[in-house]
C-alpha cells in the first residue's frame, strides 16, 4: 500500500487542518491534489465554458448531462420568477395575520406610560403559543415603526443572553444602544463622555443615552420569558421599577403556555410591579391554510403540488409545531426540487422550440406514464397514426405536449377553482365549528376523490333543503369567475325575479325542506306505518324547487367535469409535483436510523460488486460495523474479554492464520470507540470489564 | 476443512430426520394458538422454516429419556423470563465453531468436545431463557456432529417413550411428541434471537433489555495486553481496507449532490450531513470544490472551517473567525470578550457589506462533539445560522444529534438534512485508544504496564526504588483491607485501575522520613516528580482535601513489580 494512500484512508493528509479549531479554507496546492480531484476539476471546468453567467451554474444539466445550457437556465429563471411571486404572496400573508396584532401592541405601547399604569411597568403580555416565529417578525417590525416616527426602539432579550444580572443589563444596553448608533456608536458612546467612565452594565449609560435621544419608549420584549430564571427576572424588573422615572420602558413578554402558568412563577412582589394587557397571536395553523391555499388556488398557477406532497406537509405542520415560515420554507424546497431535478421542468418556461429540440427531451417524455396512458387512450379513441406520430415525429411530439401543458394546468386552475367554490357553498351548509378547510377539501380533490367524496353530497343535499333566504346569501357568495356554461347568470336573475315578486310571501321553500313534507301516520292491521308525503306546495314554492333543481345540478355537472384526477392529465409530470421522498428525508430525517442501517447492513451503502453474500458477518465488513452486530446479538451485558474474542474469531474465521491480531485489536479500539461515541455502550459497574448496553435498535 | 465435514454430516442427516419432523411443526403451533400467544408473536419468516428440517429430532431425546419433567414445556408461551439462566456467555460460544477451523487440532478437539459438552448440558437443562438467546439452537447444530452414532440408539428410546404417551388425551397427545422434541420448535423459531420487523418500538426495548440472560462468563481482560497509542497508529497504518473502492464510490455518490447543495446555499437553506463515518473529507472536498466553482468565475468565496472536535474550542473563537473573514484587515483590535458581542459585530459588519459581495461559508464539522454540544452553543451557532448572507453547513455524527435543537433553533437554523454516510473512520475526530481505555476503566493506566515501571526503575536511584516499594507495599496494604471490608469493591478494583485505592500524601511522607528514604519534604517531593514525569504514580484530592498518592497499575502487575524491588 503506497503511504499516499495510507494517509489518504487514514484522514491524516491534512495534518495541517485537522487539528486547528477553526480556519480560514484555502486552496489545497496544486501539486498536492490526491487521486480524484482533477476529475472533479474538468467536469466543473467543462460546465464553466457553457454558461458565462454565475448563476447558470446552479442547475445541472440533466438527461444524463446532455441537456443543453439553455433548457437549464431556463429552469432556473422559471423557478426564481414563480417562487419570487409565491414569497410576495406568502409575505403578504404573514403580515396581513400580523396586521391586527400589531396595531394592538403598537397602540397599548404608545398610549401606556408609568402614569397611567400608576407607576407600574407598562407590560404586554404576548401569548404566542405554537406559532413561535410571530413574535420575532411582531418586534422586529414594532422596532421598524417606532425607529421610523423616532420614538425609541425595542430590545429583544433572549434567555440565552441573560445568564445572570450584569450581563443581560450590558446586554440590553448594548442593544439599545446599537439599535440606532450601530456598534462603533456604542463603542464611542462608552468612551467619549465626561467625568468617570462608566461600566458596561451601569443604567446611568442607558439614561444618558435616552436623555440625549430623547426617547419616548423603550421597549425590552423578553422573547423567550418562561426560558428565564424567575430570581433574574424579578431583579430585572425591580430595577426597571426604580429607573422608570428616568428611563421610559415598556416590557413585552413572549408567553408560550398561559399567562397564567406564567404568573404563578413569578413572585408576587413582582407580578405587582407590572401593569398591562394581553394579547393573543393567530395560531400557526390558520396561518399554514392561508398559505397554501393561496399557493394553489392561484388562477395564474403554473405548477402544484400534489397529493402526496400536501399530505406530508399538512401532516408535518399538525402533528409537530412548526412555524408558518418553515411550512413555506418546505414548500420552497418542493418548488426547487422540481426545477431543479426534473427536465420536464423546462416546459414551464415558456420555452423557445429551439431550446427544446433534443433528442434526449423528447425520450423522457416517451418514457412518461402519462405518455403511455395517453397513447393507449389515443389508440383506444381509434387514431393510431397520431400514436404513430407521437412516437416518430419530435416536433410533432414537443407541440402536443406543450399545448397539453397548458390544457393541464387550465384543469389544475378549474380544480382549485372547484375546490373554492364547494368551500365556499361549504361555508353555508356546514354547521358547527368542525368546517373543512381548504387545505383538506384540496387533499381530496388532488387525489380525484372530491367529487364522490361525503363531504360534497352533504353539501349538495343541504342546499336542497335551503329556503330562499339562505340560497340568496349561498348564490351572492359563489365566485363570480365560474364558467359561462354553468348559467349561474340565469339562474341568479330568475331567483332574483322569483323572490321579488313573492316578497311579501314567507322564505320560500323548496320541496326537499323538511318543512315541505308530512308525515301521515296510518294504521294498518295494527302496525304504524309512517308515510311521507309532500304538503301541497304553493305555486311559487314549486317553482322556487324549480330553481334549486337547475342550481344543484349544474354544480353537480360543473364539479363532475372539473374534479378530474389530475394524475390522469398527459404530461402532469410537468406542472405537478408530487414526490414524497425529497422533502420528508431531508425535512425530517432519521439519523438514528440511517446510522443504525449503515452498522446492520453495510452492505446497503457499500454497493460490492465482489461479496454479493453480505448477510451474514465476515471480515469483509467495516469493523465498527461488525462489532455492532455482534453487540446487538448480546445481551444487556457484554463481557469485554468475549466480544473481543468473537470479534477476532470473525477475522480468524476469514483469514485463518495469517491474520495479525494486534491489528485486528486495533480494528477493534476504532470499532469500540465507535460505538462509545455513539452513545451505545457504556462501562458497566456491576462487574469486572464487561460493558452496558444503553441503545437499542429500531427506535 | 472440519467444518466442510460437519455439513456433509448434516445433509446425510437429513432424510431421515426431516420425515417425522413435519407433523410437529403444525402441532406446536396449534399450541401457541391455544396458549392464546400465537397473536402476539411475529409470523414464522422464511429462516424459521429453513431451520426447521435442519435440527435433528434425535438430538432432544436424550431430554426426554433423562426424565426431565415436562413443565417448561406446558408453559411454553411467553413467559418472564427468569434468572436461572442456563446459557454461558453469549460471545464465547459462536466464537468456538469459528476459531476451530483455524486452531490446531487438539485445540479443534477440546474446543469441539467442550462445546459438545456444553451444548449437551443447554439443551438438558433448557427453558424460557435459552429460548431467548438463541444458545440451544447453536448447542442442537454443535450436536449434530454427533449424530451419526447416536441417532439410532436415542431413536429407540424415543419410541418407547411415545408408546407410553400413546393413550393419553387427544390433547396431550399434541403436546406429547412436542414434549419429546425437548421444545416447541414453532415457538422457538418465532422467537430468534433478532426479532424481525413487526415489533413496535417499546416491544424491542424490552426484548433487547430481555433480563434473562444477563449471565456473562468470568473472563477478564487481564491477560490481553493493551494497546498504546503508538502500536494502534502503527498497526491501523498497515490494514488495508477491503472496501475501500467502496467506500470511495460512496463517496463520489455524495459529490455529485454538491451542485445541489449549492443551489441549497443559494436559496437560503442550512445544510446539515449526517449517518455514520466521518465527514471530515467530504466537507474539505466540498470546500474545494466551491472555491474552485467560484474562483474561475473572478470572485473566491471565504470559507470558514470549524472542527468542533477541537477539544477546548470556543464558539468565540469561531464568531472571531468568521469576523476576520468578513472584516479582514479592518478587523477591530478588540473584539469582546462576549461571544454575542463578537456576533453581533459580524452581523453588522455583513448588514453593511455591499450585497454583491460574496456571502460567507461556514463549515462546521462534528457540530454534535462534546465541545460544542452544549445548548447554550447551539444556541449562538442557530443565531450564527440564521444571519442573512452566512450558510452552515453542519456534520453531526451521533444518531440523536437532533434532540440539540428545540423548534425555534430549528426554525433559526433552517436546516436541509443530507444522509451522507461515509464509512469513514472518524480518526481525528475521536482519541479512540484514550475513549477504549475508558471505556474499560483502564483510563490513567500505564499502558506500559509493569515492564515499563520496572525499567524506570532500574535507572532511578536507590532513595527512589525504595520510596516506590513503600509506596506499593502501602497501596497493596489498603487494596486488601479493602478486600476485607467490601468485597464488591475488590470484584471491581481487579479490572479497573486502583485509582480509588492511595495513600494520603502526608502518611506517606511520615512513613518515607521514617524508613530515612527522604529527610525533608523538598527531597519527598523531588521524588515524587520524577514518578510523576514517568506516569508511575496518580494523584488526586479526595472530599476533604487531602491529597491521594495511587499507582496507575493493576493489583497483579503492582505485586510483579513490588516482587523485582524485593528481590533485585
Amino acid at each position: 500500500m503506497d503511504p499516499e494512500g495510507l494517509e489518504d484512508a487514514l484522514d491524516l493528509s491534512r495534518d495541517r487542518s485537522q487539528n486547528h479549531g477553526v480556519y480560514i479554507y484555502q486552496p489545497a496546492k496544486p501539486g498536492k491534489a490526491t487521486g480524484e480531484r482533477p476529475s472533479k476539476r474538468r467536469k466543473v471546468s467543462s460546465t464553466d465554458h457553457r454558461g458565462q453567467k454565475s448563476d447558470v451554474k446552479c442547475f445541472v444539466p440533466l438527461l444524463n448531462g446532455e441537456e443543453n445550457a439553455e433548457s437549464s437556465q431556463l429552469r432556473h429563471e422559471t423557478y426564481k420568477q414563480l417562487w419570487s411571486a409565491q414569497e410576495h404572496k406568502i409575505q403578504a400573508i404573514l403580515e396581513d395575520v400580523d396586521a391586527g396584532v400589531l396595531a394592538d401592541v403598537l397602540s397599548f405601547v404608545r398610549e401606556n406610560s408609568p402614569e397611567t399604569c400608576n407607576g407600574c411597568i407598562p407590560t404586554g403580555l404576548v401569548t404566542v403559543g405554537s406559532n413561535v416565529s410571530s413574535l420575532s417578525r411582531l418586534l422586529s417590525r414594532l422596532n421598524d415603526q417606532l425607529l421610523a416616527s423616532g420614538e425609541g426602539g425595542v430590545v429583544v432579550l433572549e434567555s440565552g443572553d441573560a445568564p445572570n444580572l450584569k450581563s443581560s443589563l450590558k446586554n440590553i444596553i448594548r442593544a439599545a444602544i446599537t439599535n440606532t448608533e450601530g456598534n462603533d456608536g456604542y463603542q464611542k458612546f462608552l468612551t467619549d463622555r465626561a467625568g468617570p467612565r462608566l461600566l458596561g452594565y451601569d443604567l446611568d449609560l442607558l439614561n444618558d443615552y435616552v436623555q440625549r435621544k430623547g426617547t419616548k419608549k423603550l421597549v425590552l420584549a423578553l422573547r423567550d420569558s418562561e426560558a428565564f430564571d424567575p430570581g433574574l427576572l424579578m431583579d430585572l424588573l425591580s430595577l426597571f421599577n426604580s429607573w422608570l422615572d428616568r428611563i421610559p420602558f415598556t416590557v413585552l413578554l413572549g408567553i408560550s403556555t398561559s399567562v397564567e402558568l406564567f404568573e404563578g412563577r413569578l413572585p408576587r412582589a413582582c407580578v405587582s410591579l407590572l401593569q398591562g394587557k394581553h394579547f393573543e397571536v393567530q395560531e400557526a395553523g390558520n396561518c399554514v391554510d392561508r398559505i397554501y391555499e393561496s399557493l394553489q388556488t392561484d388562477p395564474q398557477g403554473k405548477l402544484w403540488l400534489g397529493r402526496n406532497v400536501t399530505s406530508t406537509l399538512l401532516e408535518k405542520t399538525h402533528d409537530y409545531f412548526q412555524t408558518p415560515e418553515a411550512f413555506s420554507r418546505m414548500v420552497k424546497y418542493a418548488y426547487m426540487s422540481h426545477f431543479f431535478a426534473n427536465p420536464l421542468a423546462v416546459l414551464l418556461g415558456n420555452p423557445a422550440p429551439a431550446t427544446l429540440s433534443h433528442p434526449r427531451l423528447c425520450e423522457a417524455i416517451r418514457n412518461l406514464p402519462s405518455f403511455r396512458m395517453f397513447c393507449e387512450d389515443l389508440l383506444e379513441a381509434g387514431s393510431p397514426d397520431d400514436v404513430r406520430n407521437l412516437l416518430e415525429n419530435d416536433e410533432y411530439l414537443l407541440q402536443e405536449a406543450l399545448s397539453h401543458v397548458s390544457a393541464g394546468q387550465q384543469s389544475m386552475q378549474q380544480i382549485f377553482q372547484a375546490v373554492l367554490v364547494i368551500h365556499a357553498c361549504i361555508q353555508h351548509t356546514q354547521q358547527g365549528s368542525k368546517k373543512s378547510n381548504v387545505s383538506d377539501l384540496s387533499v381530496r380533490a388532488l387525489s380525484g376523490e372530491l367529487n364522490d367524496s361525503q363531504v360534497a353530497d352533504d353539501m349538495l343535499a343541504t342546499v336542497r333543503t335551503f329556503d330562499s333566504e339562505k340560497l340568496g346569501l349561498l348564490l351572492e357568495s359563489l365566485p363570480k369567475t365560474l364558467p359561462a356554461d354553468l348559467a349561474l347568470e340565469d339562474i341568479r336573475t330568475d331567483f332574483a325575479t322569483l323572490v321579488d315578486a313573492n316578497a311579501e310571501f314567507e322564505p320560500l321553500r323548496s320541496e326537499y325542506n323538511i318543512n315541505s313534507s308530512v308525515v301521515k301516520t296510518t294504521v294498518v292491521q295494527q302496525r304504524i306505518l309512517l308515510s311521507k308525503g309532500k304538503a301541497n306546495l304553493s305555486e311559487q314554492d314549486i317553482e322556487y324547487t324549480r330553481i334549486v333543481d337547475r342550481l344543484v345540478g349544474a354544480l353537480q355537472e360543473y364539479l363532475t367535469e372539473t374534479l378530474i384526477q389530475p394524475q390522469e392529465l398527459f404530461m402532469h409530470e410537468a406542472f405537478l409535483f408530487d414526490l414524497r421522498n425529497p422533502l420528508k428525508e431531508n425535512f425530517t430525517p432519521r439519523p438514528r436510523f440511517a446510522l443504525e442501517r449503515a452498522l446492520a447492513n453495510p452492505f446497503d451503502y457499500l454497493i460490492s460488486s465482489t461479496d454479493a453474500s453480505g448477510a451474514r458477518i465476515s471480515a469483509k465488513q467495516p469493523a465498527t460495523a461488525i462489532l455492532y452486530q455482534l453487540y446487538l446479538e448480546s445481551g444487556a451485558l457484554v463481557n469485554i474479554h468475549d466480544l473481543w474474542q468473537a470479534f477476532y474469531g470473525v477475522f480468524e474465521g476469514d483469514q485463518g492464520n495469517t491474520c495479525d491480531d494486534r491489528m485486528i485489536m486495533s480494528l477493534f479500539y476504532s470499532a469500540l470507540s465507535d460505538l462509545k461515541s455513539f452513545g451505545m455502550v457504556k462501562n458497566s459497574r456491576k462487574k469486572t470489564d464487561h460493558l452496558a448496553k444503553s441503545a437499542w435498535m429500531g427506535l | 476443512m472440519k467444518r466442510k465435514l460437519s455439513n456433509s454430516g448434516l445433509e446425510n442427516d437429513h432424510p431421515e430426520v426431516s420425515t417425522p419432523k413435519r407433523p410437529r411443526i403444525a402441532l406446536s403451533k396449534t399450541n401457541g394458538a391455544l396458549n392464546g400467544h400465537a397473536p402476539s408473536l411475529p409470523p414464522t419468516n422464511g429462516d424459521a422454516t429453513y431451520e426447521l428440517p435442519e435440527a435433528p429430532r434425535g438430538q432432544s431425546t436424550p431430554k426426554k429419556a433423562n426424565g426431565v419433567a415436562a413443565t417448561p414445556l406446558k408453559e411454553s408461551g411467553l413467559k418472564t423470563p427468569t434468572h436461572k439462566s442456563k446459557a454461558r456467555s453469549l460471545f464465547a460460544t459462536p466464537t468456538k465453531p469459528k476459531s476451530a477451523t483455524a486452531a490446531t487440532p487438539s485445540r479443534i478437539k477440546n474446543a469441539d468436545r467442550s462445546a459438545k459438552k456444553k451444548s449437551a448440558r443447554v439443551l438438558f437443562e433448557q427453558d424460557e431463557d435459552a429460548a431467548w438467546d438463541g444458545s440451544e439452537q447453536l448447542a442442537e447444530e454443535i450436536l449434530q456432529d454427533d449424530e451419526p452414532e447416536t441417532d439410532k440408539a436415542v431413536e429407540h428410546v424415543a419410541e418407547s417413550v411415545e408408546a407410553e404417551d400413546a393413550d393419553k388425551s387427544k390433547e396431550k397427545e399434541a403436546k406429547a411428541p412436542k414434549r419429546r422434541a425437548g421444545r416447541p420448535k414453532g415457538a422457538r423459531n418465532k422467537r430468534s434471537p433478532t426479532p424481525e420487523g413487526e415489533l413496535p418500538a417499546h416491544e424491542r426495548y424490552f426484548f433487547q433489555n430481555r433480563a434473562g440472560t444477563a449471565k456473562t462468563s468470568n473472563t477478564t481482560l487481564n491477560k490481553v495486553s493493551l494497546l498504546t497509542h503508538e502500536e494502534y497508529f502503527e498497526k491501523l497504518g498497515q490494514y488495508v481496507d477491503p472496501c475501500k473502492d467502496e467506500k470511495e464510490y460512496l463517496l463520489s455518490l455524495h459529490h455529485r449532490s454538491f451542485p445541489q447543495w449549492y443551489f441549497e446555499f443559494e436559496e437560503g437553506f442550512n445544510i446539515c450531513l449526517f449517518g455514520y463515518g466521518s465527514k471530515r473529507r467530504l466537507v474539505q472536498q466540498f470546500a474545494d470544490w466551491l472555491y474552485h466553482k467560484r474562483s474561475v468565475s473572478g470572485s473566491a468565496p471565504s470559507i470558514v472551517i470549524v472542527n468542533g472536535y477541537t477539544p477546548g474550542i470556543s464558539i468565540r473563537s469561531i464568531f472571531a473567525m468568521i469576523a476576520t473573514a468578513i472584516l479582514g484587515e479592518d478587523l477591530p483590535s478588540k473584539l469582546g470578550a462576549q461571544p454575542t458581542e463578537v456576533l453581533e459585530l459580524l452581523q453588522s459588519a455583513l448588514k453593511s457589506r455591499p450585497a454583491t459581495e460574496e456571502p460567507i461559508t461556514v463549515l462546521i464539522n462534528s457540530v454534535d462533539a462534546p465541545p460544542l454540544r452544549r445548548a447554550a452553543n447551539q444556541a449562538l451557532l442557530a443565531r450564527l445560522g440564521a444571519t442573512p448572507r452566512i450558510r452552515l453547513l453542519l456534520t453531526a455524527d451521533s444518531p440523536n444529534f437532533a434532540t440539540m435543537w428545540d423548534i425555534s433553533l430549528r426554525d433559526q437554523l433552517n436546516l436541509v438534512f443530507h444522509d451522507s454516510t461515509t464509512f469513514t473512520p472518524f480518526a481525528v475526530e475521536t482519541n479512540v485508544v484514550e475513549e477504549v481505555h475508558t471505556l474499560l476503566g483502564r483510563k490513567g493506566q500505564r499502558v506500559g504496564g509493569k515492564d515499563g515501571v520496572g525499567f524506570v526503575l532500574k535507572s532511578l536511584p536507590e532513595n527512589a526504588r525504595n520510596l516506590y516499594r513503600l509506596l506499593l507495599t502501602e497501596v497493596i496494604t489498603v487494596m486488601d483491607d479493602g478486600h476485607m471490608s467490601d468485597y464488591e469493591g475488590a470484584g471491581e478494583s481487579g479490572g479497573r485501575g486502583n485509582e480509588e485505592y492511595g495513600i494520603e500524601f502526608r502518611l506517606l511522607y511520615q512513613k518515607a522520613t521514617e524508613e530515612f528514604i527522604a529527610s525533608s519534604e523538598m527531597m519527598f517531593r523531588t521524588l515524587l516528580k520524577e514518578f510523576h514525569d514517568h506516569q508511575m504514580i496518580t494523584s488526586r484530592m479526595d472530599p476533604s482535601g487531602m491529597e491521594i498518592l495511587g499507582v496507575p497499575l493493576s493489583r497483579d502487575e503492582m505485586e510483579g513489580v513490588l516482587e523485582d524491588l524485593v528481590l533485585g
